[in-house]
């Protein structure tokens, strides 16, 4: 429906164009920081379907599949083509996965950490920003480049633009006249393509914005990341339309515009002002409040946690969320999944039951 | 445990044992103790001894409930409720426990004020939201960020900051203000008694070993849970002078040491006693762990006349907080040190970041140094990820490696 670049043709493009690539591993950092190197940042959730066989060797069975398959994918030399590779700090797993890149199994190109603070105060911010500006030193000694502050605004300014299409694609999200499945397609793109062509392609679409709703049982979903992807295939078989989602990977990482004249601090308010985030250490409170005010707002009819195997962070959560959305009436259902298994027909069977019992 | 092979208990353990006990009796009169903090067991728990707190440590109860048999059908309980069998051991005991009301402790006092630090994990993150929740009480975090390589000078002062200005909440909870000198006090408590627990850990470099790694899986509660006080200086004291007369008198945890091990990650508490028994009638002790000598190595870095600089350097320090590198020299270090035969790594399904790594980390002993290292699958709090068979079978065929 829409003519998205793949994550191949944007790299290619903007290697051909003299630009360098940062394989960039969950979930937050900064966008507009690389940019100001002219470095692509170009994120790697798992990829799906990758396989264990490589980093099976490395990492336990009981880690998640994201950090298996990023693995196997390194070591495949699925990122060779990347000059860079950044580990933020999301969980325990991620963490881990960081260290056997740094002292183990190091790639071909520098791995740099990005410690996320946890928690919501003045010391976090200061301590991010700073963490950004030795995330900038390295990057300088990677390029010899030295992007001067008002470049470093420039370059972040040009990604707030970009999110602040990519928040009004997420609320707009059910009146583009498309399917599940090409929106979350389009609002993915935002991983990997350049803010300026993430803008262009998002105004060009919202441009397509109808008057009315798609129909279909409204219906958010929670997770880190939506893969297997053919879960949106698989609502639009059942009637059921996407309005709206609490992803790691998508709905959490709309960035509000920062307000402070120094970058990195820019940098760091953006990420800590983002929706709420257990990896961030946000309390329930804000989590329950969010995903209402998100129900309420798109009249969603129900709430699908969309978990990846063993990913702490979001097991944790589930019981008191699936309670509290329960008891505001809110239905909900729990599908866990694995990267390298495909959406089973036993998912399938469920999500149809779920829908069927809610429309 | 079998005498002609294990030498007598020390009775200091007994003591130190004992001590713990009474404090989990105390626990059992809420409305005694005055304020109530739960804490993770990497916590900077000085300001809380200085302002008087009790103190109760989930994943003590955990290991309590574990080592007694009962932390699979309290998990249970967290589990019918959704808390998946994915998730932490301990937290899903400790979870379970208070949903449940189960416990071996009879009650357990429910906390005032919460306290995680992250330098163990970001699972205590996560379980104390829960626990915050649960209970609507103040939950003071500590983040400390993972050291990759060094301590940045930005990560030390992030963290010195959060513990100055934890100071705030805690005093508001205690209803009284912080007293600098008593701090300093607690803290060089804290320093002394770090200090007596490593050289009892380091007279296990002595042939034979006086204690293994199992006694101090015992002995180790009071510097975990009880830090900061007078009588655990005292106890840790007594338990050196033990000790020292062992080696003096050269005896050994076991009768007749054949080889030495090294034991890394959490203990499996359900099956200490298997664990010893195979071992010990094998001749080999495991004189030497990465999990108890992590609250040793951080002595020297307590300073009582700099207490929030040093709590926050100390605190980012335990080995979980360190690079999965950084771990593997510090246990060959520690091969070497204690004239080690091999390393048995316990890839402990429950705990992430102590298990990510090992499987390098034994390759790296085994193909660069040629020490014979195992891989050994289970849970430290959770049976149902053990079996015996197994884990017998793999012992057996390590056994023969090791030449016993």
């Amino acid at each position: 429906m829409f003519n998205i670049p793949s994550r191949t043709e944007a790299i290619k493009k903007y290697k051909a164009n003299g630009g360098k690539v940062a394989a960039v591993l969950p979930i937050h950092y900064s966008r507009g920081l690389f940019r100001a190197f002219d470095i692509l940042p170009v994120e790697v959730w798992g990829p799906p379907r990758i396989g264990t066989g490589k980093s099976a060797a490395h990492l336990q069975q009981y880690v998640c599949s994201i950090c298996h398959n990023a693995l196997s994918y390194i070591q495949q030399g699925g990122l060779d083509i990347a000059d860079t590779i950044l580990v933020p700090h999301a969980c325990d797993s991620l963490q881990g996965l960081g260290s056997i890149l740094l002292d183990f199994t190091p790639p071909r190109q520098p791995v740099f950490p990005l410690y996320v603070p946890r928690g919501h105060r003045q010391s976090g911010l200061d301590f991010f920003a700073a963490e950004f500006h030795s995330l900038y030193d390295r990057l300088s000694e990677m390029t010899g480049r030295f992007p001067r502050n008002r470049n470093l605004l420039a370059s972040i300014e040009r990604e707030e633009a970009a999110d602040s299409l990519l928040k009004e694609l997420h609320t707009q999200m059910r009146f583009l006249p498309s399917s599940n499945s090409a929106i979350y397609k389009l609002i993915r793109s935002r991983e990997y393509l350049p803010a300026e062509e993430f803008t262009q392609l998002a105004q060009d679409i919202l441009k397509m914005e109808q008057g009315t709703p798609r129909q279909g049982t409204p219906i958010l979903l929670e997770g880190i990341v939506p893969e297997p992807m053919e879960i949106f295939d698989a609502l639009s078989n059942f009637d059921a339309v996407v309005v709206g989602d609490d992803f790691a990977s998508c709905g959490r990482r709309v960035y509000p515009a920062g307000t402070s004249h120094d970058p990195f601090k820019r940098m760091a308010e953006r990420i800590l002002h983002a929706p709420p985030d257990p990896t961030r250490g946000n309390s329930f409170e804000e989590r329950q409040a969010h995903l209402m005010e998100m129900a309420a707002r798109t009249g969603a009819a129900g709430i699908i946690f969309y978990i990846v195997k063993f990913c702490e962070p979001e097991l944790f959560d589930l019981p008191i969320l699936q309670k509290e959305m329960r008891e505001a009436g809110l239905p909900t259902l729990l599908i866990e999944v694995d990267l390298n298994s495909p959406f089973s027909q036993q998912a399938q069977t469920r999500l149809g039951a779920f829908l069927e019992m809610i429309q | 445990m079998t005498n002609d092979i294990f030498a007598p208990p020390l009775k200091t353990i007994s003591h130190s044992s004992m001590m713990m006990a009474m404090h989990f009796l105390k626990g059992r009169r809420p409305e005694k103790l005055g304020k109530v903090a739960w804490v993770t067991s990497g916590a900077p728990v000085e300001l809380l001894r200085t302002l008087d707190f009790y103190t109760f440590y989930p994943e003590n109860h955990g290991a309590v409930c574990g080592s007694s048999h009962q932390s699979v059908s309290i998990s249970i309980e967290a589990e019918n409720l959704g808390y998946s069998r994915d998730l932490c051991s301990y937290a899903r005991t400790d979870i379970g426990s208070i949903l449940s009301g189960k416990t071996p402790l009879r009650t357990i006092p429910p906390p005032d004020l919460l306290v995680a630090c992250t330098n163990i994990c970001q699972t205590v993150l996560h379980w104390y939201r829960v626990l915050a929740h649960r209970f609507n009480v103040p939950l003071v975090l500590i983040d400390t960020p993972f050291i990759y390589d060094e301590a940045a000078d930005h990560a030390v002062a992030y963290v010195q900051k959060q513990i100055e200005e934890a100071v705030k909440v805690i005093e508001t909870v205690a209803g009284q203000s912080l007293d600098m000198k008593r701090f300093r006090e607690v803290t060089s408590l804290s320093r002394k008694a770090s200090q007596l627990w490593m050289q009892i850990l380091d007279l296990c470099q002595q042939r034979p070993a006086p204690i293994s790694a199992v006694d101090q899986f015992i002995a180790m509660a009071p510097i975990v849970s009880l830090r900061g006080e007078a009588k655990t200086v005292d106890i840790y004291g007594k338990m050196l002078e033990e000790v020292e007369e062992r080696v003096v008198q050269g005896i050994g945890a076991l009768r007749n040491e054949r080889k030495r091990l090294l034991w890394d990650n959490l203990p499996i508490w359900y099956a200490l006693r298997y664990l010893a028994d195979f071992l010990g009638t094998r001749g080999i002790v495991l004189a030497a762990s990465t999990y108890t000598s992590a609250w040793g190595k951080l002595a020297n870095m307590f300073n009582p006349d700099n207490p929030f600089e040093s709590a926050a350097r100390t605190y980012m320090h335990p080995i979980l907080n360190r690079s999965t590198g950084d771990k593997m020299k510090t246990m060959m270090k520690m091969v070497n040190d204690f004239h080690l035969d091999g390393v048995i790594l316990h890839s402990d399904r429950s705990c992430k970041p102590y298990s990510i790594g090992q499987m390098d980390q034994r390759d790296r002993f085994i193909n660069e140094h040629g020490i014979p290292a195992l891989l050994l699958e289970a849970d430290h709090n959770d049976s149902r990820s053990f079996s015996e068979e197994q884990t017998s079978n793999r012992l057996e065929a390590f056994c023969e490696m090791l030449g016993v």
